[in-house]
């Protein structure tokens, strides 16, 4: 009981938090149920550093937290961050492990340091450890259409969790970068005011061994981010990605919140469970042939749902205009297949759908015969979702 | 017990209600079924208005048919099948007018049937199109039952006279109508060479059928399923026709400012296509569903009355 009343609130916080998450949110603001990464500044500030480039009035919506940090140092993570609620509470499971946090050296501050180095390079490492991102993935993935390959978002939140009955507190005191990246933020506070209140010779050398030290993690930071982009930065390309995806980062930006899969009024953003490479894991593919036969769906013309909710800039913001002037693929015809080239039978499904006048058609053997205009294709998988071919006949593939 | 439906009945039959007005008895049937008023009517006789205001036009094609009262009696079941696949606004062409989608909801509420359903198995998203259409908003206050069908909404039927088509699954609603009104929108097509009003019912099978019949011969399938699904009423929307990259346009248009009304769905889409300067020859499943019987596709024995509203 008393526990209960001490922690009414941040009960109450993670609730609601949990809520937004799962996508229970009044109609006019259903915007609001991708909001939560957002607050993070890991996803939102490093993540446009990382991006170079500007996110919107959204990305704002970190600075009070970076605010908070300067003048209170750690007062989010532990009276408002949800998973540092939840993730404390779970370690309250295990009384016999306490203590055991002890033993284990403080990484937060140097995760964090990667974190912000890395994406100063554009590169970011382990922008997908963030609190937040992996408290929204869980939740988010229990939103319809719920699929288990969508609900690996959640995989982040069972792991610390887990690892907070085995050693509880380890991830708040040890290994979160946000709470790193608070306790960097109020050092640098502190340091700000020291002339009034620490003592002058000891406050030098102190920041004069931090110094060094944040230097000495800070190369190597920066030249795994450089390597890492060097030897995977292509792997980005290997499948077929939503609109707006900064494919060459796509895979060190992408922070698996889970939010642009949910997005999609198609259902067709699923989590990449391998094919781009190690470093894609879980980021988003567009896959078209996940289609149900009875709602065949692409990736609509006039839709830029998932480029509004990305938190961290892996999908750029982009107008329909944009969307339309930008390919996410190529749709290639096998003519082997085709029900008009082969068969010589009245089709052109693919003409019929194609929203930009991609497919040409010309007639051989008097039937309309399609041909793709690479120039105007834009990937979007009309043709594909369509093709009554059996098998495919019109595949678009990653351009 | 389920109500026999109006297809049921006449697949167990194995006589269509055409069939049976073919076959001389058209006083007999107007007496024996509901729906059969059009059986008075000359089967090639079409009704063509002309003008520029939809309600105007629809109201005299409907008084020279025989009158709204004859197709929409109270406490019966109506189902409009108008084409409202692709997200393009009604000046574009892609989509039947939304007004006359609304003339016709208004005169059947006004008559107290008692429901009339709108499926639409669309190709864009529906909460696109029915919007972009403009017919969401114009069956604004109305009861109308604006939709596109679930899987469940869709039943399996025979096509017994088919040739290829031997079966397909069709939405419940214009199975179970007891006037059934077919209204497309005039426009080229890719694959179909035009969309007329055969070519609308592949808006209302569901989609596994659809993809049977572009493998399996598009036109033949067409007329195949035109012996089947039998309109109470056709009205091809006219008032502009798309005249190239259909469907799902934007294309050039022309205005011939017309609606067509006509109970036969081959002589109807025979006309629609002399719009086009097209012919049966050029549009295969015009021609196919006359060899099966299903209607006239000889523009002389079409006998064509202008109405100008």
């Amino acid at each position: 009981m008393k526990w209960l009343r001490r922690n009414a609130l941040r009960l109450l916080i993670a609730a609601g938090a949990a809520l937004l998450a799962l996508g229970y949110v009044p109609e006019a603001c259903t915007c609001a149920s991708s909001l939560l990464p957002r607050l993070s500044p890991i996803l939102s500030i490093l993540g446009a550093l990382a991006a170079r480039a500007w996110l919107g009035w959204l990305m704002l919506l970190a600075v009070p937290l970076l605010v908070l940090a300067f003048f209170k140092g750690r007062f989010f993570c532990w009276h408002l961050c949800p998973m540092g609620f939840l993730s404390e509470t779970a370690g309250r499971l295990n009384p016999r492990g306490k203590g055991l946090v002890r033993r284990v050296p403080p990484f937060n501050k140097a995760i964090a340091l990667v974190v912000a180095v890395s994406a100063a390079c554009g590169y970011p490492l382990f922008i997908w450890l963030d609190p937040l991102c992996m408290f929204n993935g869980f939740f988010a993935a229990w939103r319809e259409p719920f699929t288990w390959a969508a609900a690996t978002t959640g995989i982040g939140f069972v792991a610390v969790i887990t690892l907070s009955v085995l050693v509880p507190d380890i991830w708040c005191h040890r290994l979160c970068p946000l709470g790193g990246l608070q306790e960097s933020v109020s050092l640098l506070a502190r340091r700000f005011r020291a002339p009034t209140d620490a003592p002058p010779v000891q406050s030098s050398l102190t920041a004069a061994s931090a110094t060094r030290r944040t230097v000495l993690a800070a190369i190597p930071a920066a030249a795994a981010s450089i390597a890492i982009r060097r030897a995977l930065g292509a792997n980005g390309r290997n499948a077929i990605r939503p609109p707006g995806a900064d494919l060459e980062r796509i895979n060190a930006l992408c922070a698996r919140c889970g939010n642009c899969m949910k997005a999609c009024p198609y259902g067709l953003i699923q989590p990449d469970l391998g094919e781009t490479g190690i470093d894609g894991l879980f980021t988003p593919v567009l896959r078209l042939r996940s289609r149900n036969l009875e709602q065949e769906q692409y990736c609509f013309q006039d839709c830029v749902a998932c480029t509004e909710v990305c938190p961290t800039g892996a999908l750029r913001p982009i107008t329909v205009d944009e969307k339309h002037s930008t390919p996410i693929g190529l749709a290639v015809i096998d003519r082997r297949k085709c029900i008009a080239w082969e068969k010589k039978e009245y089709c052109a499904v693919c003409d019929e759908y194609c929203p930009y006048k991609a497919i040409k058609l010309t007639e051989h053997g008097g039937v309309n015969c399609p041909t793709v205009d690479a120039d105007k294709c834009r990937g979007c998988g009309a043709c594909e979702s369509n093709c009554p071919a059996d098998p495919i006949a019109i595949v678009v593939k990653p351009c | 017990m389920k109500r026999e439906t109006r297809h049921e009945r006449s697949s167990a039959n194995a006589i269509g209600r055409r069939t049976f007005i073919k076959t001389g008895a058209a006083a007999a049937g107007a007496a024996a079924m509901p729906d059969v008023a059009l059986a008075e009517e000359p089967r090639s006789a079409i009704v063509v208005v002309h003008g520029t205001d939809i309600a105007k036009m629809v109201e005299a094609g409907m008084a020279r048919m025989g009158g709204w009262d004859k197709f929409f009696k109270p406490g019966t079941k109506v189902a409009l099948k108008p084409n409202i696949a692709w997200n393009s606004t009604p000046e574009q062409g892609g989509n039947t007018h939304p007004d006359i989608i609304r003339a016709f909801v208004l005169a059947a509420e006004a008559r107290k049937v008692k429901q009339v359903a709108i499926p639409e198995n669309t190709c864009h998203p529906e909460k696109k199109t029915f919007v972009t259409s403009g017919v969401r908003d114009a069956l604004k206050g109305t009861g109308a039952k604006l939709y596109r069908p679930k899987p469940a909404d869709y039943r399996p039927v025979a096509v017994p006279k088919g040739r290829i088509c031997k079966e397909a699954k069709v939405a419940g609603d214009l199975l179970d109508a007891d006037c059934l009104v077919n209204m497309p929108v005039a426009k080229h097509h890719g694959g179909a060479t035009l969309s007329l009003s055969m070519k609308n019912w592949m808006g209302a099978i569901d989609n596994s059928s659809r993809r049977s019949w572009h493998r399996n011969g598009l036109h033949q399938c067409i007329a195949d399923f035109s012996t089947f699904l039998k309109p109470t009423l056709v009205v091809i929307d006219a008032t502009r026709i798309m005249l190239d990259n259909g469907p799902q346009g934007p294309g050039r248009l022309a205005h011939p400012h017309e609606i067509i009304f006509a109970t036969d769905p081959v002589a109807a889409d025979t006309y629609a296509a002399s719009l086009f300067k097209k012919t049966p020859k050029d549009v295969p499943h015009i021609g196919l569903a006359a060899e099966l019987g299903v209607g006239c596709a000889d523009i002389a024995k079409i006998k064509v009355e202008r109405i100008e509203a």
